[in-house]
């Protein structure tokens, strides 16, 4: 098999070695989608509604390599919630001295 | 008149003129600010263009490159010499502090120490149960950032493994402490230096262990930010209720300022010693087994969470156009509170610095050439 079809014994092996590499990682691997919703979603809650600054240059502050997929700022609640790699994540400013937090769940995005 | 008669005369005129000079500005009380700053008007100079120069360039929103300052504040001798801001940031902005959020719970720390809550060799299990699968880390060891935990300390480069990014925003965040305390050993408590963020909010968990659930929520006011005015504080916390004490403590850099002016003068507020001499001297020694590498945090030495411009073993000061006697709260993108103490000057820089050109060097060299000659012998 292997000196028959040298290349696809060479991408088999590859794809083996990368699921183990996938297998060894997967604690780290299942957490990092939420990782871009949950930055943007908090530290915009804090830029917004702790620091006061303006909402578009919070937008701006946040912005990262990977794009969001959606952003919904609920300013009457002082809500968050931001979609990037398929991972939804809201933050909540709490109180004056306890600023913003993320929420265990997500609040749903708004239909488009 | 013999001519060492009129020399004597002379001399003694000079002295009378000295004395009258220096007793005043001894009797004149030492300048503190009470609801606001005491300021002082500075002429302009050459070397105040060039502070303004380097920490206020043309700003490039479009590439966010460059030394991006928010805000710059100066302070001489409990008197504010230089006051600037830009960008969004204002006076009455409280900024995020990021990882000079670290040196502000040693300093409440610090009060808890002086009431004789803690000792610094006990075991971090004393004060915080989940640490007793680490029963040799003491609270010390977490202050010198040397528990040993296997810790990786990465932000945005490296996010698949940065236990930091795990703990603030994905698995760690609905309790720090308990997810920093579940990393395996990989050194001895005490050998070695790793800068985490973990070993940071493990220290504020044990805070609460030391002063009591019921008044850990008020702690950091009652403790500090009252005593010395500080009004403007937010400090986020876990979900657990803890204090992100690595990362997340906002103020004015006004308010700031007046944590660097406890530290500048040895933790007395106005006639209140309210950090022990003996706290100040444990932040400002370097962690006894540290080992010079380049590229952390511009090579500052760490010393009890705060970073020290020291000279250890063979290496020069990391920041050499600065007093050897600096020390330093540092956070990401720029957040800096600095404290010369033999110039009597304290400084808080507040920036967005996202490429890593910005140097403390640079600023402090600057600093100290603007405002630091007045007190040259």
């Amino acid at each position: 098999m292997i000196r028959r079809r040298p290349f696809t014994a060479l991408f088999l092996l590859i794809v083996l070695l990368l699921l183990a590499l996938a297998w060894q990682n997967r604690v780290h691997l299942r957490a990092f989608p939420g990782i871009i919703g949950a930055y943007s979603a908090k530290e915009y809650c804090s830029c917004r509604y702790v620091m006061d600054n303006p909402a578009d240059y919070c937008l701006a502050y946040v912005k990262q390599y990977v794009p969001l997929s959606g952003f919904f700022d609920e300013p009457d609640s002082k809500r968050v919630t931001a979609r990037g790699l398929g991972s939804t994540q809201s933050a909540q400013w709490l109180s004056p001295r306890q600023g913003c937090q993320l929420l265990p769940q997500a609040s749903p995005l708004p239909e488009r | 008149m013999s001519v060492s008669l009129q020399r004597r005369l002379t001399r003694l005129l000079a002295h009378i003129v000295v004395a009258g000079l220096v007793w005043p500005s001894l009797a004149v009380a030492e300048a503190w600010p009470t609801t606001d700053w005491p300021r002082a008007k500075i002429a302009g100079s050459p070397a105040l263009d060039a502070l303004d120069a380097y920490a206020f360039p043309d700003r490039d929103d479009a590439t966010r490159g460059g030394v991006r300052t928010n805000a710059l504040l100066v302070i001489r001798d409990g008197v504010v010499v230089y006051e600037r801001y830009a960008g969004p940031t204002q006076a009455d902005t409280p900024h995020l502090t990021w990882s000079a959020s670290k040196s502000i719970m040693a300093t409440v720390l610090g009060v808890a120490y002086g009431e004789g809550r803690f000792k610094l060799d006990a075991p971090v299990a004393q004060y915080y149960p989940p640490f007793a699968r680490h029963p040799g880390v003491k609270i010390g060891h977490l202050l010198n950032w040397a528990s040993g935990l296997d810790w990786q300390e990465d932000y945005e480069y490296a996010p698949l493994k940065s236990s930091v990014v795990a703990m603030l925003y994905t698995r760690g965040r609905a309790d720090m402490a308990a997810f920093a305390a579940a990393h395996d050993a990989a050194a001895a408590p005490g050998q070695r230096f790793r800068y985490s963020s973990g070993d940071s909010n493990v220290l504020s968990a044990a805070l609460k262990g030391m002063v009591g659930a019921d008044v850990y929520g008020d702690y950091p006011w009652k403790a500090l930010f009252e005593p010395i005015g500080i009004t403007s504080a937010v400090w986020e916390t876990d979900a657990a209720g803890t204090f992100v004490g690595s990362s997340y403590a906002y103020l004015t850099a006004r308010d700031l300022a007046r944590i660097g002016l406890l530290m500048q003068r040895e933790g007395r507020w106005q006639d209140r010693q309210l950090l022990p001499k003996a706290w100040i001297d444990f932040n400002r020694s370097p962690f006894a087994n540290y080992q010079p590498l380049p590229g952390s945090r511009g090579g500052a030495v760490p010393g009890g969470q705060w970073w020290l411009n020291a000279a250890v073993g063979a290496a020069p000061k990391p920041w050499p156009d600065a007093p050897g006697d600096t020390f330093a709260a540092l956070g990401h993108w720029g957040q800096g509170l600095y404290v010369l103490p033999e110039e009597k000057l304290v400084v808080v820089r507040y920036a967005d610095d996202r490429d890593g050109s910005f140097r403390h060097n640079e600023l402090l060299k600057r600093v100290t050439a603007a405002f630091a000659d007045e007190v040259q012998p």
